[in-house]
């Protein structure tokens, strides 16, 4: 059935920077900010904007996310003729099948999915961001420019230029160079990694590239260049609002501290709600000794110690006499009687054993960073991690069970 | 055993009866059945009942209603969060059908109820059938019942509670397992345990039962009906539900049950990892706690915004407190705002209520303040 735009979301990468915390799950499915996984972002913004097909390219460990997503159900995209559709790598007949090379391969190898709604663009999304945008609007900017290709783009401080794909736009307002991490940016214009392209051109480039053996099949490196040397319409939409990148550990944490103060991104909009799969779990519960400041606490948490400026996603405990302090516990960890926790990510269902004691506070010098624990391994009774450990198995005592 | 218990479980039906509107909840069923009832932060009544019949792999649920049941038709939906929204059977919603029983005042019996959607009972695809009442608060392991139902070879199987409950009710005083006598209590101390009103029967049984009962204008099922069948020498069997359990018929009961869902050990079997009790979902944000947020002994769902005190307090989805507010011994359902400094103890605030800022609301523990829905203070 004929659609105006689809969207195909590239879920399939590791996200390595992230280390422990993908080393089971792919970064999209990582949790954030209490109720949420990276991906509720731009699935949440499809279904806002009215988008009803949505393609999620997975490869790198998809089991979570595909059993996250199920049939679409949370997002409203459980609909009758689209919905959401989970495309892992496959093999055709007489073709030796092939993982996604890239990512501009990834929706190469899925053209036949796309065509099957014949849409007048494609808007592709990546996993690993924490925004609200209305694409709608983005698609009319793309169609009233008559653009190839249009990039969203957000302004960035210009010591940060260099981490990010940047572009220059001409007088005429449309895109003049584009480079992906320059060691000397000439603008602050960034791409969000966002991008709408009319189908049939899009099709064209990604078969050219395809046939390309110095290609290294991605979108920022290759096909937009490609489209510039061709002479191609490519138009930058400008977007002003809440935008962050969460591929690494010190951005994961600001950006769910970020969730503290309600002012950075509003979650609580009735026309642009975030939607996740909520666990199922009773209400949270602050017992007699607890202490709970200028922090969010999610559904089925039984809190008994004290918690500062942390974010709890759904059935964490902590016990007695424990404190945890700037830190993101994810879903299902436990943090034992009398330990702590300071400036730290404990991935899911991980143990802190009792008088333990995780990460600390800022000391000035250069190495200090944010600890990490992975999920599902156990710190033992009375063990300590310095502050910017990563880790990705048990540690100390407890082993046994 | 699993496999056995839901091997069962496909020729098991639910019926929940959620007719019934108790005057003793006064304002609190103003605009809602017993049923429909907000309870423990984020559940209506009916979810327990819904979530112990998916949690057993029943896939085919009645639900009987016979007025105000908007709210609960708007919980309910299409039954999807209970895993009820089926191509073939599922969610059924029974609401009165042609001129049965009286049309203006409520059901007089669970028979008149269930002889009102007669026909559906007939259609019933299973050999089995649940009954229970919407407005119990608790979560039964129905698989087991079922099994041990059906290894006793009793008529009708009635699920009970050790916990004697205040009000009047149906005793079972046992023998090996099997009802020898029925007592109706006003309450107090004594042997016996208490009906839950919640029963397993065949398909025939339940319909040789509405056949006598409605044959001779007896409608009380339990008082009149189960009599019967024990009188005539059938076989009763007695599940003991040991779990936290409760029926709410008054606002005194409303407010104890809330209280006690303070209590860890009562909350550990109304929620059980294993059977989990599932709801309407809204897709809140988490509660945010301010810098000046104090929370003791509370209950609190998603999507609050706290920034005053709360003491012994069940706070249901996104309800604000103020700066400043102190709020103790309350239970807040959904959207309430509690301006800053105001100050509410012993108070059952229902949804979306707005108390302005600075005021003091206090009832008592016996006679908990009730504020009405949408009510501006």
């Amino acid at each position: 059935m004929k659609r105006s735009c689809i969207a195909m979301l590239l879920a399939g990468g590791q996200g390595s920077r992230l280390y422990a915390l993908t080393s089971r799950v792919a970064k999209p499915s990582v949790p954030f900010g209490g109720k949420y996984r990276i991906i509720d972002f731009p699935l949440s913004n499809c279904a806002n904007s009215g988008i009803d097909v949505v393609g999620v390219l997975t490869q790198y460990r998809p089991l979570q996310l595909n059993s996250y997503i199920g049939s679409g159900q949370a997002y409203d995209l459980d609909s009758a003729d689209g919905g959401v559709y989970i495309l892992p790598p496959y093999q055709s007949a007489g073709e030796r099948g092939s993982w996604f090379s890239g990512t501009a391969n990834a929706i190469y190898q899925n053209i036949g999915f796309i065509e099957m709604f014949d849409p007048e663009n494609v808007l592709i999304l990546s996993g690993d961001h924490i925004y609200k945008m209305d694409y709608s609007d983005m698609v009319k900017a793309h169609t009233a420019n008559d653009a190839a290709c249009t990039i969203a783009v957000i302004q960035v401080a210009m010591r940060d230029a260099s981490r990010f794909g940047i572009l220059s736009a001409g007088e005429d307002g449309y895109i003049t160079e584009f480079e992906e991490k320059p060691l000397r940016p000439k603008s602050d214009l960034a791409s969000m990694g966002i991008y709408i392209f009319n189908w049939k051109k899009l099709k064209e480039y990604l078969i050219a590239d395809e046939m390309n053996p110095k290609s290294s099949k991605d979108f920022g490196k290759d096909i937009i260049p490609e489209m510039l040397r061709a002479g191609e319409k490519l138009w930058p939409y400008r977007f002003s609002g809440y935008w962050r990148d969460v591929g690494t550990i010190v951005s994961l944490w600001d950006a769910n501290m970020d969730m503290l103060s309600p002012t950075a991104i509003n979650l609580y909009d009735p026309d642009w709600p975030i939607r996740s799969k909520s666990p199922i779990k009773p209400p949270h519960y602050a017992g007699p000794e607890s202490k709970i400041v200028h922090s969010i606490v999610t559904e089925g948490c039984e809190i008994d110690g004290r918690v500062e400026n942390s974010v709890l996603s759904s059935a964490v405990r902590v016990g007695r006499g424990a404190r945890v302090m700037y830190s993101i516990l994810m879903p299902g960890v436990t943090v034992g009687e009398g330990a702590v926790v300071e400036y730290a990510i404990i991935g899911e269902n991980t143990k802190i054993g009792a008088q333990a004691r995780v990460g600390s506070g800022p000391d000035g010098s250069d190495s200090w960073n944010v600890a990490t624990c992975g999920p599902d391994i156990e710190i033992g009774e009375g063990e300590s991690i310095s502050p910017g450990a990563m880790i990705y198995e048990s540690v100390g005592g407890g082993l046994h069970g | 055993m699993k496999a056995w218990g839901v091997a069962c479980m496909a020729d098991l039906h639910g019926i929940i009866l959620a007719y019934h509107t108790a005057p003793e909840l006064g304002d609190l069923v103003r605009s809602r059945t017993s049923a429909s009832l907000p309870f423990c932060g984020r559940y209506r009544l009916i979810d327990f009942s819904l979530s112990s019949m998916q949690n057993a792999g029943v896939r085919d649920v009645g639900v009987v209603m016979q007025r105000d049941y908007q709210s609960l038709l708007d919980h309910l939906g299409g039954g999807k969060e209970w895993d009820l929204s089926r191509k073939r059977g599922g969610l059924r919603l029974l609401p009165p059908f042609g001129n049965l029983g009286n049309p203006t005042g409520e059901y007089e019996g669970v028979i008149e109820a269930l002889c009102a959607v007669e026909s559906y009972i007939g259609n019933i695809k299973q050999r089995y059938v649940v009954i229970t009442r919407g407005n119990l608060a608790a979560n039964i392991d129905l698989a087991d019942v079922m099994a041990r139902h059906l290894e006793s070879g009793a008529d009708v199987t009635a699920v009970c509670t050790p916990h004697i409950p205040r009000r009047a009710h149906q005793r079972y005083i046992t023998d090996g397992g099997f009802v020898k006598e029925l007592l109706y209590r006003q309450g107090g101390r004594g042997a016996g345990y208490a009906s839950l009103e919640m029963y397993i029967m065949s398909k025939e049984t339940l319909l040789g039962i509405m056949e006598r009962g409605s044959s001779g204008r007896k409608y009380r099922f339990h008082r009149d009906e189960i009599a019967g069948l024990l009188a005539s020498g059938g076989k009763v069997a007695v599940y003991v539900h040991s779990g936290y359990a409760r029926h709410i018929f008054s606002v005194g009961e409303y407010y104890k049950a809330s209280m006690d869902m303070l209590d860890a050990a009562n909350r550990a079997t109304l929620f059980p990892d294993e059977r989990p009790v599932r709801t309407k979902d809204r897709s809140d944000v988490s509660t945010y706690y301010g810098e000046e947020a104090s929370s003791k002994n509370c209950l609190v769902a998603d999507g609050c915004f706290i920034e005053g005190v709360i003491e012994n307090c069940i706070l249901f989805r996104g309800v604000k407190v103020g700066n400043g507010a102190r709020v103790k011994n309350a239970v807040v359902m959904q959207d309430t705002v509690i301006g800053e400094g105001a100050e509410l103890s012993y108070v059952i605030s229902d949804k979306n209520v707005e108390i302005s800022p600075y005021i003091t609301l206090a009832g008592s523990p016996r006679l908990p303040l009730v504020i009405p829905k949408m009510s501006r203070i």
